[in-house]
């Protein structure tokens, strides 16, 4: 079945859910000036990722990246996934704990992080549960639900804006591109790195258009730009370097005089929540889909004994810094699975689609 | 088979349910059990702080204001020691507006602005403002006055009740913002206990990297505000001849670099309405005066602002291509003093009132 | 003769089965019926000219339909399906035939509990024949076909399945005929046991059948590909699949101009929205996250709550009960009480409980618009979801704030994008031809 809308919202969301916490922060750490060549650096890197995906799915098929690896010998596919697992195990391990720290610190004060963090994984766990179908479907909906409040404060967060930060646009550290192997840039990469993998998960229950998919991924880079520069505008380099979560800080300072609700922080922050808790709920289910593929096990009890997994190894994470060391180990499987999955795809792929042709012309024959 | 372990499940998700909710509502402490403070006053003495907090305390009928005070060696540990006295628990989350002693900010403020953007009790939106008496008489003052409302402090500041352009308006978000930048300070405004008003506007603080450095008048805030852009819709000025109403104004500015020097060059457009008028001045005169008693004005507190080498005009912003990030870092120093601001007013009479213009 | 004497024997202890004595044509004959199902003396006249008009010729056949092998279960059967029996007494024959039946429907009126502004206003009966002939009016077209089916251990509910051939998904008719020809012998006497003969699943929060009195929505439910089925003696059609959309439009609204219908539409959405969160809403911002709130607001509301002896979780649950009582008496009581049950615990309760200071009066205002909310809505089966629903939001509002809402609405949007039936979800908008997103 075509579900162009739904696969679209769900890569929107799940992008979206991303940009705004950590990604600011690391890419104003990682360079002075000129902040829009990480960002479209970055972005053409997703592009160029995500097209390359695209195309090896669609000499594919329409399979899954499951069955077309297993279509290599099962060790080969065994191999190329195993990264992959560690890798959306980690993500899960990181966005939970993240985000909870996140929740507790602008919400709930007096609430033990493992509740917080118990509801998150609860929540994701309960919906992955469900099967991609409904996921991609609540997603569509909770997309449309959420889509005012954030259309809303992306809006109103202009409003303390000095135009004049904006200058100057480039300087020679960044037109040298030297930020390009710094941590923080590397860092920068988990907003756009693993989220994309879910849409070579989903065929063939969900059928898409690619190139309207790969046409939507411009939608993001405004974001990826607001994301940067709204803090960027309303603080200056100097000062929105010393916060953690710098887009929150300027959507803080709005001030709208009209709601009854002070903060206008509050309905990005719960439009953002909804964001990732659809993005733990697909990586939940990602990763469980691996699993169950090479070892026989019922879907729904894997992936409550997944969640408890990943719930005991977010306990055990202490403090930020913890976060942040593993964000640091995240990077080479991030870049395993932003580099090397597409082009196996794209490999295999090939590959597939010759045998394909092969088998066609000695049937013809 | 499969209805009862169904049922098996729903059961133990029920139980784990209530024990949630029996263990779970950690943060959970009504409205009515919380103290709101809105105005927090700050002084230093010899090192210890002391903070006076002004609470709201609903009850049947008309609010009752509460002042508290205490001393401590730092805010929190205060705000904490005052929670812990009082019958319900303190909410720092509304606070709308602070206020530091005069002393206290000549010694620099950054500690507490600090805390203020670390804690995330605290909002970024707190508006700032000065104290121009010790702080404790100021709040037994002004609690004689309103008995019954709470909110009057705020009122002062907020855009849409009392605040006016002579005043400026200054946030928590903004002092932090000045502290770090390299081209940008700020002025906050100066308050004292008023006799007839329960307010007094006392001009406002021209603060630099977080210390009260100059002071400067009503008068010249409004310049400033015109400066920085913030429409200075209602001033009535007074002149040899004419009164008139400043209806809005616009700015246009750009920086340039002459002979090494920094050179801004800009101009104010103003509208204005004419209110009273002595003798028989023509418009041709009225505006000639408006124009050139602004040019002094300004360029008497350029000369000030220069002294202190504190750039609250924000002249710095327009240089951020002219100059590298190292040279924007000596801005105040090395260029500020040597700024030249070159501003030509330009006045239009919109209207004359009811009257025609010759009446 | 054995048969006639055990079926004479029958009617001790069923008072209302006739045996009379006639002669039609000069024969001795013994017409057998049940008296409460037919009208005797119409059927009696129609029997004797009908008898006189078959004797002048004989090749004209026979009264009725010979039975040749008669047994009692098939007889009774026959008796109680509401048709008449002869016996003739010259060689032992059963004959049966039509009687002319007692009208034991109401006649078609207005509906009971879907008010129409604009459009149509007769209702369906409990009468399935009728309702079906209600359909073909409305719908006069050659693709509507309707089969029918015998249910029950006695085989005699009768369920009529309509479907517009063409328009209809393959699929969705195939599996509601095969379920309803598998499963003839279960009781489907209520919309449960019906709702486990299509086997649906028994724990499910969201209606799956979606019922209408109205015709003209049957139709639009034909025209829109999906099933109908009609239940004998239910005076609504089941329209199936249900979907959301169901929630937030009826045909009604298309008499009315499309930017009213839009705007409609969209205001029992907001209700919708309104119903499931105010209530926890109310909880999180007082209790948890008051810091969102404006100060002018918080202190009204602080000041509303002084005195007030519990948690507002509690506060909350106390009054959403007796709401939900109000709502579940004024069901039960006849019209003409109603009203009081209503002016008793809207005004009176109301006033008092906040004059006693056992709720904010704020708390009350919250209410009110819930109880609204919960009414707008079409269809009375769909407003029990969403009135259950905000009990989930409420607990986790009390536990987390306006995350646990936000978590809370994560949870019950999942929960119908995963309920589909027959494989359509809950969630899709369903068109004629065209699978559409969402």
């Amino acid at each position: 079945m075509v579900k162009n809308a739904q696969v679209i919202s769900m890569y929107l969301l799940i992008h979206s859910g991303l940009i705004f916490f950590l990604y600011p922060a690391d890419i104003i750490e990682s360079t002075e000036v000129g902040h829009w060549i990480p960002i479209l650096t970055g972005f053409a890197i997703h592009a160029a990722v995500m097209f390359v995906y695209l195309k090896g799915l669609r000499l594919a098929d329409g399979q899954s990246v499951l069955d077309l690896f297993s279509s290599a010998g099962r060790t080969w596919s065994a191999l190329l996934l195993a990264p992959v697992f560690v890798y959306l195990t980690m993500v899960l391990v990181i966005t939970a704990r993240a985000y909870s720290e996140i929740v507790n610190l602008l919400f709930l004060e007096n609430t033990p992080l493992w509740a917080t963090m118990a509801l998150l994984l609860g929540v994701s766990a309960y919906v992955a549960s469900l099967g991609i179908e409904s996921i991609m479907r609540s997603g569509l909906l909770l997309f449309g639900l959420s889509l005012p409040f954030a259309v809303f404060v992306l809006a109103t967060s202009f409003q303390n804006v000095d135009w004049h930060y904006l200058l100057p646009s480039i300087d020679r550290a960044s037109a040298s591109f030297s930020f390009l192997f710094g941590v923080p840039f590397l860092r920068s990469l988990f907003a756009f790195g693993g989220g994309f993998l879910f849409l070579g998960f989903i065929q063939p229950s969900l059928d898409y258009s690619h190139r309207r998919l790969l046409m939507s991924s411009l939608i993001l880079l405004p974001l990826f730009l607001i994301s940067v520069y709204v803090p960027l505008l309303t603080f200056g380099q100097n000062t929105s370097a010393t916060f953690l979560f710098p887009f929150l800080m300027a959507t803080d300072t709005v001030d709208v005089d009209y709601l009854i609700f002070e903060r206008t922080t509050l309905f990005f922050m719960l439009s953002m929540f909804v964001f990732v808790l659809v993005f733990m709920a697909i990586v939940t289910w990602q990763t469980v889909r691996i699993a169950t593929h090479f070892v026989n096990l019922p879907f729904k009890p894997a992936v409550m004994i997944w969640t408890c997994a990943t719930f005991i190894a977010c306990t055990k994470i202490e403090d930020w810094q913890q976060v942040e060391r593993l964000l640091g180990w995240n990077t080479y499987f991030r870049l395993y699975a932003m580099f090397v999955i597409p082009a196996a795809t794209l490999a295999i792929g090939i590959r597939y689609a010759r045998k394909g042709d092969n088998t066609n012309e000695a049937r013809a024959q | 088979m499969k209805r009862a372990r169904n049922k098996a499940i729903a059961a133990v998700l029920v139980c784990l349910l209530i024990m949630l909710l029996l263990g779970g509502c950690w943060d959970n402490k009504d409205i009515n059990h919380r103290s709101l403070p809105i105005v927090m006053g700050i002084a230093k003495r010899e090192s210890q702080y002391l903070v006076v907090l002004q609470i709201p305390e609903p009850g049947l009928g008309a609010t009752k204001i509460r002042l508290v005070e205490e001393t401590g060696t730092t805010i929190s540990e205060i705000v904490d020691r005052i929670s812990k006295n009082m019958e319900s628990q303190i909410d720092l989350l509304h606070l709308k507006v602070v206020l530091f002693e005069k002393g206290y900010a000549e010694e620099g403020v950054n500690d507490s602005v600090e805390t203020f953007m670390r804690a995330h009790s605290l909002s970024p939106k707190t508006m700032t403002a000065i104290c121009d008496e010790p702080i404790n008489l100021f709040f037994r003052n002004i609690d004689s006055f309103n008995k019954n409302n709470g909110t009057i402090l705020i009122n002062f500041f907020e855009k849409n009740a009392g605040w006016n352009p002579h005043i400026s308006a200054d946030r928590v978000w903004e002092l932090f913002r000045s502290i770090h930048s390299y081209t940008r300070d700020t002025v906050i405004p100066i308050v004292r206990s008023g006799t007839g008003t329960v307010i007094e506007s006392n001009g406002s603080g021209v603060i630099r990297g977080g210390k009260l450095v100059e002071r400067l008048t009503s008068d010249q805030t409004l310049l400033i505000n015109m400066f920085n852009g913030i429409s200075a819709k209602g001033k009535i000025e007074v002149m040899d001849h004419a009164t008139v109403e400043i209806l809005s104004s616009s700015i246009r500015r750009r920086g340039s670099i002459e002979d090494g020097h920094p050179v801004v060059k800009g101009r104010i457009s103003l509208k204005v309405s004419l209110i009273e008028t002595r003798g028989q001045p023509s418009q041709q005169q009225i505006k000639k005066e408006v124009e050139a008693l602004l040019s002094d004005r300004f360029d008497a507190m350029l000369k000030k602002l220069k002294a202190h080498q504190a750039d609250v005009l924000g002249a710095g912003q327009l240089f951020r291509t002219q100059y590298s990030r190292d040279q924007l870092e000596r801005w105040r120093t090395d260029y500020f003093p040597s700024l030249n601001v070159d501003i030509k007013f330009d006045t239009v009479i919109q209207n004359t009132g009811k009257l025609k213009a010759d009446a | 003769m054995r048969m006639i004497k055990e079926l004479e024997a029958r009617s001790e202890t069923d008072s209302d089965l006739l045996f009379q004595h006639i002669r039609l044509a000069g024969q001795p004959t013994i017409f057998i019926a049940f008296r409460s199902l037919i009208d005797l003396p119409a059927t009696l006249n129609d029997l004797y000219q009908r008898a006189a008009w078959v004797a002048d010729q004989p090749e004209r056949g026979s009264l009725g339909e010979e039975i040749t092998e008669p047994e009692e279960e098939a007889l009774l059967a026959l008796l109680l399906g509401g048709q008449a029996l002869l016996w003739h007494e010259n060689g032992n024959r059963f004959a049966s035939l039509t009687p002319i039946a007692k009208s034991l429907s109401r006649s078609i009126e207005s509906p009971t509990t879907e008010n129409v502004l604009r459009g149509s206003i007769s209702a369906f009966v409990e009468d399935i024949d009728t309702n079906i002939g209600l359909i073909r009016k409305h719908e006069p077209s050659g693709s509507l076909h309707t089969r029918d089916f015998r249910l029950g251990s006695s085989g005699q509910k009768r369920v009529s399945f309509l479907y517009k051939e063409g328009v209809i998904d393959a699929k969705l008719k195939e599996s509601i005929t095969q379920r309803l020809v598998q499963n003839a012998e279960r009781d489907a006497g209520d919309l449960q046991q019906l709702a486990s003969l299509l086997g649906f699943p028994r724990w499910t929060l969201v209606t799956k059948f979606n019922t209408s009195e109205l015709p003209q929505e049957a139709e639009t439910a034909l025209n829109e590909g999906k099933a109908v089925l009609l239940l004998e003696r239910m005076p609504f059609a089941i329209i199936l699949p249900s979907l959301m959309w169901d929630m937030f439009a009826v045909q009604n609204d298309r008499n009315f101009p499309a930017i009213f219908m839009m705007l409609i539409r969209f205001l029992r959405m907001l209700a919708v929205l309104t119903n499931i969160i105010i209530p926890g809403l109310y909880v999180a911002l007082v209790s948890v996250n008051p810091d969102v709130l404006r100060i002018e607001m918080a202190l009204t509301i602080a000041k509303s709550r002084v005195d007030v002896p519990y948690p507002s979780l509690v506060e909350t649950l106390l009054l959403l009960f007796i709401l939900e009582l109000t709502l579940e008496a004024s069901i039960r009581l006849p019209k003409s009480i109603g009203p009081t049950v209503t002016m008793v615990g809207g005004i009176i309760l109301g006033q008092a409980v906040v004059s006693a200071k056992l709720v904010s009066n704020l708390l009350i205002i919250i209410l009110a618009a819930t109880s609204i909310s919960s009414s707008v809505v079409v269809g009375f089966q769909n407003s029990f979801s969403i009135r259950l629903f905000k009990y989930l939001l409420l607990v986790l509002s009390a536990m987390y704030g306006v995350i646990g809402l936000v978590a809370g609405l994560v949870v019950i949007c999942a929960y119908l994008a995963s309920v589909t039936s027959f494989g359509i979800p809950y969630l899709e908008l369903y068109k004629p031809g065209r699978k559409s997103n969402g």
